[in-house]
């Protein structure tokens, strides 16, 4: 599923200054802690930070490759306060260790949309012409691939696992950065104090740097936080066909897909994960409101 | 507008060109050899090479390609690798299926989020507005798989009040259809809030207001048409992302739509059938864009095309 | 249905009740006295062609409509079907059948030695795809009528009387009306609504939702309880178990494996847990290059004392299997018993000591999905390993086209030493069951991969395959599967069982021990 592309508009922007940039920058998250409910995706954000780090330091006697035979699909107890998994790992320690991986999945497949978005988006807006054309047809070309069938498909020619499902997570996120850097770059040729500093043979690069890069920093930060929540989103979709992380990397979408199997005998290895996943969606999808509230308060609603 | 709609539909060739390239050389690019699969594990060799040549995966990719390029031009989309009957009529049988299901979907979602986007506005930061806002950020971020084997569980599984699988019954469509409306609910409500709040904002509503219009007529007449225009594009490329949406939620319920026979043709390597489904997935697509491109003009008679 | 889908889009949403109210719902609700069996399987048919098609799902449903010259039982013996005996001539080159009197196709047709020559004719015709033809198409000569009920098979080399009247009882070899298959029409190349002599007829198909047959009326033999019977397709197991606890099917197919137990104390349901010949095995290449240990058979044996077969048996699968005691299913003509590889890790400790092969590192495959826990399993089957020092990378896993293609390749380009592989034989007999150990069925040229290759099994082999004195060709196989159960070219597994779960409201679903469930005499208990 894709979210739609918020809209920025930066024509009347001058030039920024460094200084300017940082304190806009020091603004922009004085003004992010004041609103309500960024801060409560802040701090999901920040509780499963804390479990991706602190987890395996504090459960460091837990292996969660470890499966034991004797012990798959107990009931909560005690000793497994969720219960444990049909490979007798434990539910909830499977799920503490997981932030790791969800989180680092979402961060590293984001990475590779900006990485290889912005670049291209920035260019095809830029230099417009055959590269423009060459582009904007891949990105429509991308783009009339369903993501979760893009995501598939990759999954399918690379192979399951973290690394090819962060590949074709990453790249089914590529067009939306396209895209959006792509807007935005079209507006940054038009300024005025660009296009002098083009009629006096600034360099390209240096243009695009020193006035492209600054100009959709904030909509690519937004657009990256939600397309984080999308991307585990998207992992946990591939992990229902059993395509996505593979056991016994205790991945929250992995996880869910495993349990999905098990739904009857026991819930708890759907509703968690399933919860799990959910929240750090949640998470993602407010700070990126918030995120998008404070960098555009035109936006603001 | 004819001008222009005629410009699209020819920007949209090279478009398709483009996505019957890409899905041709995508389907390539799988392991797997599609003969083998059809013929399965008991077959001999001199059966599988049978079938490779049947389907022609024994000529040379250039000529396959050219073939299937050649074909896409008088609009045959060849025969499904996997079902052995034209592509075509296998989509056109299951089409029904998946417009029905993305057509209640988008019902719902644009009942359900307008109406709670513009509850949501008029009574702005009272707790209504603050529980619809809750509510539409939870739609777009819960798992669509989930939350279908959670509607299973509960009203499949607890309380038999509805049927967890297939389209045999009527009421087969609810839960798939509102599990696939989740996300569009919450978009659509997000964003009729937002657009509602800016024209409630605007003087002429303060002046229809002032002048002693009926609140209801002011919103439903006056800013519910005018902050038409960006509802209009989150429901069209919402449809877009309905069909990706599709390809989940008719595998949870077992319904046999177009998603799940897209899946299923992945798995199976019927290129023909992955051809077809992903151009129809396209074309789809690029027709929608336009649509809602000329839908702004209609709502919006200040935007001309020419 | 297509039409009332219509009617309910132009609705959309809004109308929905509308929509409910216009139809009366077939399959919910409580089935009327022997009016509909629906059935939840987990395959949409790709084809319901009995010539082209691979899998026993719709063998399944097929076989209820077309019949073959003979049957497999329960017990996994031939038995008369539509030739009431058969005679083998002195040198086993002619088989001489005679056919049942009086029966019609249900397009009226008499079923004649014409219409089985009609029949033969096309399925051995090298231009129509029949994949499971096997065989066949090289061993039979010729087909033809002695007189309007007996007809004459005249191969071209002797064939062991099991190995070909089990192909014959196939449903790839079942009869359909000689009108519905013409040469030059395109029902000679590919029939999807097959007319046959069956006790159902063919009347209708939602492709990736239901296949519906009726009672035929007019069956020659006993007359079935249910009028119609409604094949739904369902792939996802949670679901299909959801609709028999709902009532929505009477019969459903592999529930998840990890309800098995709670299903077996429901009081309204029944599990069958059909014995199966479809064996579960770790295939070792055995002339690897990348890990050569596994070229030592001593190393192979080693491997097979270290996995616990019982144990995930009892906790992944849930009880749906039993462990393997011989290379093949006991169901199988041929089947010998064999000394079991007890689970004992220090004795595999042990002998990968002595063979050097302590802490060797092994490369480990397996499907997802594809047989009953098979990822699962692999998984418990790599920490077995690990148990006795193995170094196992994975189980890595893929789709099941990737998986095909990994395996499916000469020894020189193998990537993997292990992988995880299920095999059923489509008639139960040895031969199908033996040709992965044959060394003339390496791939490409078979499915053989563990590259097994031992002369004196391969000799056995293909004197098996001709031998016609049963007693002889029982011995030949006995002798073969102790040379393969002690070469160890797999970690031996198990046998799946074929799990069936119904409703306490229906009797008789039975099944034949070839992954087949039958429905045809179901019946309302």
């Amino acid at each position: 599923m894709r979210t739609s592309i918020p809209a920025f508009d930066t024509t009347e922007l001058a030039p920024p200054a460094e200084g300017e940039i940082q304190a806009v920058h020091e603004a922009a998250w004085r003004q992010l802690l004041r609103h309500r409910s960024a801060v409560a995706g802040l701090v999901v954000l920040a509780v499963y930070a804390l479990a991706a780090l602190l987890g395996p330091v504090v459960f460091h006697q837990y292996n969660p490759a470890h499966q034991d035979l004797n012990a798959v699909l107990l009931p909560p107890s005690p000793h497994h306060l969720l219960g444990t998994d049909n490979y007798g790992r434990d539910e909830l320690l499977d799920l503490v260790y997981g932030s790791r991986y969800t989180l680092s999945l979402g961060l590293l497949a984001v990475v590779i949309g900006v990485g290889v978005g912005v670049p291209l988006g920035a260019a095809s807006g830029y230099f417009g012409g055959w590269a423009d054309l060459l582009i904007q047809r891949l990105t429509d070309i991308m783009l009339a691939f369903p993501n979760i069938v893009l995501a598939l498909a990759l999954v399918a020619a690379l192979g399951p696992g973290l690394k090819n499902v962060v590949i074709a997570v990453g790249v089914s996120s590529i067009p939306n950065f396209i895209r959006l850097v792509r807007s935005e770059a079209l507006k940054v040729r038009q300024l005025p104090y660009v296009e002098a500093a083009r009629a006096l043979g600034v360099p390209s690069a240096r243009i695009l740097l020193r006035h492209l890069i600054p100009n959709v920093l904030a909509p690519v930060i937004v657009l990256a936080t939600l397309q984080m929540g999308l991307a585990i989103l998207v992992a946990a979709g591939l992990g229902f066909f059993g395509l996505g992380v593979q056991p016994p990397t205790p991945e929250w979408g992995e996880l869910l897909g495993e349990g999905h199997n098990y739904i009857f005998r026991d819930a708890n290895l759907v509703t968690f994960p399933g919860l799990c996943i959910f929240f750090a969606v949640l998470a993602f999808n407010l700070v990126g409101d918030g995120l998008r509230d404070v960098l555009d308060p035109r936006l603001r609603t | 507008m004819l001008t222009y709609v005629v410009r699209r539909l020819l920007v949209a060739i090279p478009t398709l060109w483009g996505v019957a390239t890409g899905v041709f050389i995508m389907a390539r690019l799988l392991p797997g050899d599609p003969a083998r699969v059809i013929a399965g594990v008991l077959a001999t060799p001199e059966q599988v090479e049978h079938i490779r040549h049947q389907l022609g995966l024994d000529q040379p990719l250039y000529v396959q390609y050219l073939d299937f390029i050649g074909r896409l031009l008088r609009l045959d989309l060849g025969v499904s690798a996997h079902f052995g009957s034209p592509v075509a009529a296998e989509i056109a049988s299951r089409i029904p299926y998946t417009v029905a299901l993305a057509v209640t979907a988008i019902a719902i979602a644009v009942i359900l989020g307008v109406s709670a986007g513009i509850g949501a506005a008029i009574r702005r930061n009272t707790p209504l507005d603050l529980v619809i806002s809750a509510l539409s950020v939870f739609g777009i971020s819960m798992p669509v798989y989930w939350l279908g084997l959670m509607l299973i569980v509960l009203f499949a599984i607890q309380v038999h009040w509805l049927p967890a699988a297939g389209a045999d019954s009527p009421t087969s469509i609810i839960l798939p259809a509102f599990t696939l409306a989740v996300f569009s609910v919450g978009l659509i409500a997000r964003i009729t809030r937002g657009s509602m709040l800016e024209v409630l904002n605007q003087d002429y509503i303060r002046t229809a207001r002032a002048k002693g219009a009926p609140f209801r007529r002011v919103v439903l007449k006056h800013a519910l048409r005018n902050a038409l225009l960006p509802i209009i594009t989150t429901i069209g490329l919402q449809f877009g992302s309905l069909l990706g949406g599709a390809v989940l939620t008719e595998s949870v319920f077992s319904w046999p739509g177009v998603g799940r026979l897209l899946l299923d043709s992945i798995f199976f390597r019927d290129y023909p059938m992955v051809q077809g489904l992903v151009l129809l997935f396209a074309v789809t697509y690029i027709a929608i864009n336009l649509l809602t491109d000329l839908l702004y003009a209609y709502v919006d008679p200040r935007i001309r095309y020419d | 249905m297509k039409r009332r889908l219509l009617t309910c889009l132009t609705a959309a949403g809004l109308l929905l009740a509308a929509c409910g109210q216009a139809t009366s719902a077939p399959s919910g609700g409580a089935p009327k006295q022997g009016q509909t069996l629906t059935v939840a399987i987990g395959i949409d048919p790709d084809t319901l062609d009995p010539m082209r098609q691979t899998t026993t799902t719709v063998q399944n449903i097929v076989q209820m409509v077309v019949q073959t010259l003979v049957q497999v039982n329960q017990q996994g013996k031939i038995e008369p079907l539509l030739a009431t005996k058969w005679e083998q001539s002195a040198d086993g080159l002619t088989w001489t059948f005679t056919l049942r009197q009086g029966v019609k196709f249900t397009d009226g047709e008499a079923f004649d030695a014409q219409a089985v020559q009609t029949n033969m004719s096309r399925v051995l015709d090298p231009s129509n795809t029949c994949p499971l033809c096997g065989i066949m198409p090289k061993a039979v000569k010729s087909v033809e009528p002695v007189d309007a009920n007996h007809v004459r098979f005249t191969l071209s080399e002797p064939l062991a009387s099991d190995l070909f009247l089990g192909l014959l009882s196939e449903v790839t070899f079942g009869f359909l009306a000689p009108q519905t298959i013409q040469k030059g029409t395109p029902g000679y190349q590919d029939q999807e609504q097959p007319v046959g002599t069956g006790p159902y007829v063919y009347s209708e198909r939602v492709k990736g939702d239901h296949v519906t047959l009726t009672r035929n009326d007019h069956y020659w033999g006993k007359e079935p309880a249910y009028k119609q019977q409604v094949f739904k397709v369902v792939p996802e197991a949670a679901s299909r178990e959801t609709l028999v606890r709902s009532g929505q099917a009477q019969v459903i197919l592999s529930p998840p494996a990890a309800d098995i137990p709670a299903l077996q104390h429901e009081s309204d349901l029944k599990v069958l847990l059909a014995p199966d010949d479809r064996t579960i095995f770790i295939a070792l290449n055995t002339t690897d290059k990348q890990q050569p240990l596994l070229q030592k058979p001593e190393v192979r044996q080693a491997l097979n004392y270290a996995v616990d077969k019982n144990a995930i048996i009892k906790s992944t699968l849930f009880g749906a299997a039993d462990p393997m005691t011989g290379p093949m299913a006991p169901s199988l003509f041929g089947y010998c018993q064999q000394p079991a590889y007890q689970y004992d890790p220090n004795k595999a400790k042990q002998m990968l000591q002595q063979a050097g092969a302590a802490g060797m590192t092994l490369k480990l495959i397996s499907p997802t999905g594809r047989y009953t826990q098979d990822f699962q399993a692999a998984q418990d089957i790599a920490n077995n390993l690990r148990a006795v020092g193995v170094n196992v990378q994975g189980p890595q896993t893929m789709d099941w086209p990737t998986y095909l293609a990994t395996i499916n390749v000469p020894p020189a380009n193998a990537t993997v030493d292990a992988h995880l592989l299920g095999w059923a034989p489509g008639y139960l007999d040895a031969s199908q069951q033996m040709t992965i150990f044959d060394g003339s069925q390496i791939p490409k040229k078979g499915l053989n991969t563990s590259y097994y290759d031992n002369p004196q099994v391969n000799a056995l082999l293909q004197k098996a395959a001709t031998e016609t004195n049963r007693q002889a060709r029982a011995q030949e196989y006995c002798q073969a599967e102790k040379m393969v159960w002690n070469d160890a070219p797999w970690i031996f597994l198990w046998v799946q069982r074929f799990p069936i779960v119904y409703s306490a409201k229906v009797k008789g679903v039975s099944y034949v021990p070839n992954e087949s469930f039958n429905t045809v005499y179901a019946q309302p208990a």
